[in-house]
């Protein structure tokens, strides 16, 4: 019997095997999994699954089809945050307070330029691009390239949008019921944790359970 | 170098109290004093049983060149990452419903989390780099709209070598 590999932690599902822990008797076919069976690693639905051997993602892209948008400078600024609170991280690391304090500020600074637009259905929408066509494209160009650091970072960022788009769409299905347990953010490389504790390893990138924030609800 | 504690890691054998040769392991936030410890030494570092103790250089080298090729696309994903971001942030900021700003939260902090990757892979790795200085100046050359903080940037260029 074959296997379905998740796309985002790896986790193999053996039809064999089956999931013993959660019930599911060795022999279970793929398509008589419960529709709201998850990954038992990382929490992944079942659409984020593919079967062993097969296409890596549903939906490979033919062609860029990326926009700059409107509200640019605006969105520049956002950027500008984004490289001042990342470089802040960057002197934290090497116990430069007052570096990081600077850059801290200038994120924030930058963040209060640029005015929030959209709402969750925008979001998806971009989360769901960026899963299907934005990753994969700039993963070529990567490879194309030989720069195994971007490859990295878009491995990473890959499989984190595939768990972004997924939680949104389980809201969007289940409402509140999405966001049952604790919800905990990797911040190492974004992936998200629904569940009591978060796991003893981040399933994308392998740091340990200390190194994910939980998102406390009403904050 | 500068030898600095990870205080999550120390298990408090205090080691590196009994061979550093200045006294700067021994503080009360459980930092390295700077002011006294030297350059070229690493007792405390060889000593501690934890490896809780690491030595941070004040120097480092050139960053490697990153392609045009791989630039483009990395900047394109990063600007769609600021999109979302804002996108989250408008959920945060217009509706009511508990669990769906717990949602848009945690998406925002993921969101922002990936997209600092990027822009590390985008040639903002190291705090302390041409590029970084690069982006600094930069700033200082466009118009400074009202409330920019001029004398953090100034301030940033005098502490950091590039």
């Amino acid at each position: 019997m074959g296997r379905y590999i998740c796309t985002v932690c790896g986790y193999d599902y053996d039809q064999a095997d089956g999931d013993p822990s959660r019930g599911i008797a060795p022999g279970t076919r793929w398509e008589d999994l419960p529709e709201d069976w998850v990954c038992p690693i990382c929490g992944a639905d079942k659409s984020m699954f593919v079967p062993e051997g097969g296409a890596e993602t549903a939906g490979r892209p033919s062609e860029p089809g990326r926009g700059s948008g409107a509200n640019g400078e605006e969105n520049d600024m956002l950027v500008n945050s984004v490289v001042c609170s990342n470089l802040a991280r960057g002197c934290a690391k090497q116990y430069l307070e007052e570096e990081s304090g600077l850059f801290a500020r200038l994120a924030d600074y930058f963040e209060s330029r640029a005015e929030p637009r959209g709402d969750l259905e925008s979001l998806a929408g971009m989360i769901s691009e960026d899963a299907q066509t934005g990753y994969a494209l700039a993963l070529d160009a990567a490879r194309k390239a030989g720069d195994r650091g971007a490859q990295r970072a878009l491995t990473w960022g890959e499989k984190v949008s595939r768990i972004q788009g997924g939680l949104l769409e389980k809201y969007r299905k289940q409402g509140d019921k999405a966001l049952e347990g604790k919800v905990f953010v990797c911040e190492a490389c974004g992936f998200i944790f629904v569940g009591d504790a978060p796991p003893a390893i981040c399933p994308v990138c392998k740091v340990p359970a200390f190194k994910f924030n939980q998102v406390q609800r009403g904050a | 170098m500068r030898a600095v504690r990870n205080i999550r890691l120390c298990t408090k054998d205090c080691l590196c109290l009994y061979v550093c040769p200045t006294g700067a392991t021994d503080t009360e936030n459980g930092q390295i004093d700077w002011s006294r410890c030297l350059d070229a030494c690493h007792a405390c570092v060889d000593a501690c049983p934890s490896g809780a103790i690491f030595r941070v250089p004040d120097n480092y080298p050139p960053q490697q060149e990153k392609k045009e090729e791989i630039l483009v696309p990395l900047r394109a994903l990063l600007a769609g990452k600021a999109r979302q971001e804002l996108a989250a942030s408008a959920v945060l900021r217009d509706e009511r419903d508990p669990a769906l700003l717990q949602l848009a939260l945690a998406l925002k902090q993921s969101i922002r989390v990936t997209a600092e990757d990027l822009a590390r892979e985008a040639g903002y790795m190291l705090p302390q780099s041409a590029a970084v200085r690069g982006f600094l100046r930069s700033l200082l050359e466009k118009e400074r709209p009202e409330g920019f903080p001029e004398e953090a940037v100034k301030r940033l260029l005098e502490l950091l070598p590039g």
